[in-house]
């Protein structure tokens, strides 16, 4: 008896508390966006269904259509930037070199740093009178006087995006370096006498061996930078004018700083459905490796 | 022989051998092109940590001197002085700890049992619970943020750092478990049927065998979480109003001002928060890296 009770007592109180902490929030997220619930309902108890009103409101907000704008090209800049770099860096650090050691580690510096404190620190670097980011590049003729990167709407969301890529890259380094070193050393230098060259290699060979590894690296960069709140907020807050304003953060603004979270709400349940299609291909593509 | 007696397919693989070979560059050329690379890279990914401490390190009238230089002329210690000598800083370091030690806590305790049991034990949906528990990992925290504000508003818990535990679980839990039991499917258990054998209870088994050898992967998921927890910013900066019960990358945010930043106390406090992870890391470099790619890529 003691062996079929066992293992449902050890599984519950994680069950009970992702059902309480993440099952029953996220039902009562999407509810809410089709109740118009605001500070003054939420004190009275007296939310009204609204059907899709909460929608129709922010599809009317023109700020709606800058900020899903922004998401898009904050999401494919980020993920196409992250990656080619990413195996670009890999496929470098995955050699047997004197010193390799140093260049790796120094290499997963960003990943390690806490994202608050490298936020801080690039803003700092921006700084329009002082920063270093406008010194060296007016040191090296890039510029020709110091620009204000994040206080000018041209160039704020392409700023935060670089910092991004910073941080981001070498944990997508990290699972593609991992998944150069489960090809099979005998594959390549078969390719080698062959005399297939360097790109031919990397094309034909290298790349088919890592796809899936690859791919997972892509949905998971793209979930994280959907998700990247605090490169966004803590170096314009999405501003000036809304210029570097992506989805997440007009979520936040509409429910924390207007308190209409039925209107944020539905922002959020959008993104939401986003990331479970995402989510989804993620999962097929770990159980197609697992496969393999 | 004539080319068009080869098979089109072997044409098509000798053709770019002739390429290759006048087109290589000699092998001390390329080695120095991959050094210079890395070094490229490097510098890339290293400046801005460079750039922290050094701010953190200057005079006051240095720091904000233009043009800013590169090198530094001298350093003083008087930035982190500022910064420690008010009680705020380090009622913020003891919030972050506090949180950081029970979210760890509660988290590994609850994922090392419910991961052991998924991996050593067949029941009713033990396949279906650990993808479940991936997909809750992937839930945009803007979704939960309104929710958890309704209730933590209702339960009074708005303003506490107690209230923050079970929002940090929802952010943790799932990918702990997911992780875990990954781990424990990779320990060979016919080890704890021979301890059984020999006399050992259940929890013996249990205690003495089979979590000794699962300790590289509780390791790596306690420090993945005791990471997340101390930088944790958006649950804490909408949950938390009042200053003594800020976190540490709330306090840290705080010291942006309106008009004016002093920009060397603030890296200052951005070295000293960020030391114990940079530490935590390089110790438990091997086992994370092996911990965090493996469980993420080989499920």
């Amino acid at each position: 008896m003691g062996a079929r009770v066992y293992p449902y007592l050890m599984v519950l109180p994680a069950v009970l508390v992702v059902v309480g902490v993440v099952v029953y929030p996220v039902i009562s997220g999407i509810m809410t966006a089709f109740y118009d619930v605001t500070l003054r309902t939420l004190n009275t108890g007296t939310a009204q269904f609204v059907g899709f009103r909460n929608f129709e409101r922010v599809f009317a907000d023109p700020v709606f259509v800058q900020a899903s704008t922004n998401t898009l090209i904050w999401v494919v800049l980020n993920v196409v930037a992250q990656l080619g770099l990413g195996l670009a860096l890999a496929l470098l650090l995955h050699r047997a070199m004197p010193g390799i050691g140093f260049f790796r580690s120094g290499i997963l510096v960003p990943w390690v740093v806490p994202s608050v404190v490298a936020v801080l620190t690039w803003r700092w670097m921006y700084d329009p009178s002082v920063g270093i980011a406008n010194e060296i590049l007016l040191k090296l003729g890039i510029l020709d006087r110091y620009h204000p990167w994040l206080g000018d709407t041209a160039t704020s969301l392409y700023a935060v995006t670089v910092e991004s890529i910073w941080k981001g890259t070498p944990f997508v380094m990290l699972l593609l370096l991992a998944a150069l070193q489960m090809v099979p050393r005998s594959i390549l230098e078969a390719a080698s006498m062959d005399g297939a060259s360097g790109w031919r290699k990397l094309w034909y060979v290298i790349l088919p061996q890592i796809r899936v590894s690859f791919a997972i690296a892509a949905v998971l960069t793209f979930i994280l930078t959907v998700n990247n709140f605090n490169a966004i907020w803590l170096m314009t807050e999405g501003g000036p004018l809304n210029s570097s304003e992506i989805l997440f953060t007009l979520a936040y603004k509409y429910g924390f700083q207007r308190f209409d979270l039925g209107k944020a709400s539905a922002v959020a349940t959008m993104l939401f459905v986003g990331l479970v299609i995402a989510t989804t291909v993620y999962l097929k593509l770990i159980q197609a490796k697992e496969g393999d | 022989m004539d080319t068009a007696a080869i098979h089109p397919r072997q044409r098509e693989r000798s053709a770019p051998r002739v390429v290759k070979r006048s087109f290589q560059l000699p092998k001390p050329v390329r080695t120095a092109l991959v050094y210079i690379t890395l070094w490229i890279a490097f510098i890339w990914a290293v400046f801005p940590f460079y750039w922290m401490i050094a701010t953190s390190i200057r005079p006051k009238d240095e720091i904000f001197q233009r043009p800013p230089s590169l090198i530094l002329n001298g350093a003083t210690l008087q930035n982190y002085i500022d910064l420690l000598v008010g009680a705020q800083f380090w009622r913020f370091a003891m919030n972050s700890l506090l949180l950081t030690v029970s979210v760890t806590i509660i988290s590994v305790l609850i994922s090392v049992t419910a991961g052991y049991a998924m991996a050593r034990h067949r029941f009713k949906g033990s396949v279906t619970l650990p993808l479940f528990m991936l997909y809750g990992q992937m839930f945009p925290p803007v979704l939960l943020l309104i929710p958890f504000y309704v209730q933590l508003r209702f339960l009074g818990w708005l303003d506490s750092l107690w209230g923050l535990i079970p929002v940090y679980l929802s952010y943790m839990l799932p990918l702990c478990v997911w992780l875990m039991r990954g781990f424990f499917s990779q320990v060979p258990f016919s080890l704890e049927d021979a301890a059984r054998m020999d006399g050992c209870t259940r929890w013996q088994a249990f205690w003495k065998v089979i979590l000794p050898m699962a300790r590289p992967g509780i390791v790596a998921v306690a420090t993945w979480v005791m990471i997340h927890t101390w930088n944790e910013f958006l649950y804490a900066s909408t949950f938390i109003l009042s200053d003594t019960k800020r976190t540490l990358p709330l306090g840290l945010s705080g010291l942006i001002g309106q008009y004016t930043t002093d920009w060397g106390v603030l890296m200052a406090g951005g070295v000293l928060t960020a030391a114990p992870i940079l530490l935590v890391f390089f110790i438990l470099q091997k086992q994370l890296v092996s911990g965090i790619g493996g469980g993420a890529v080989k499920g």
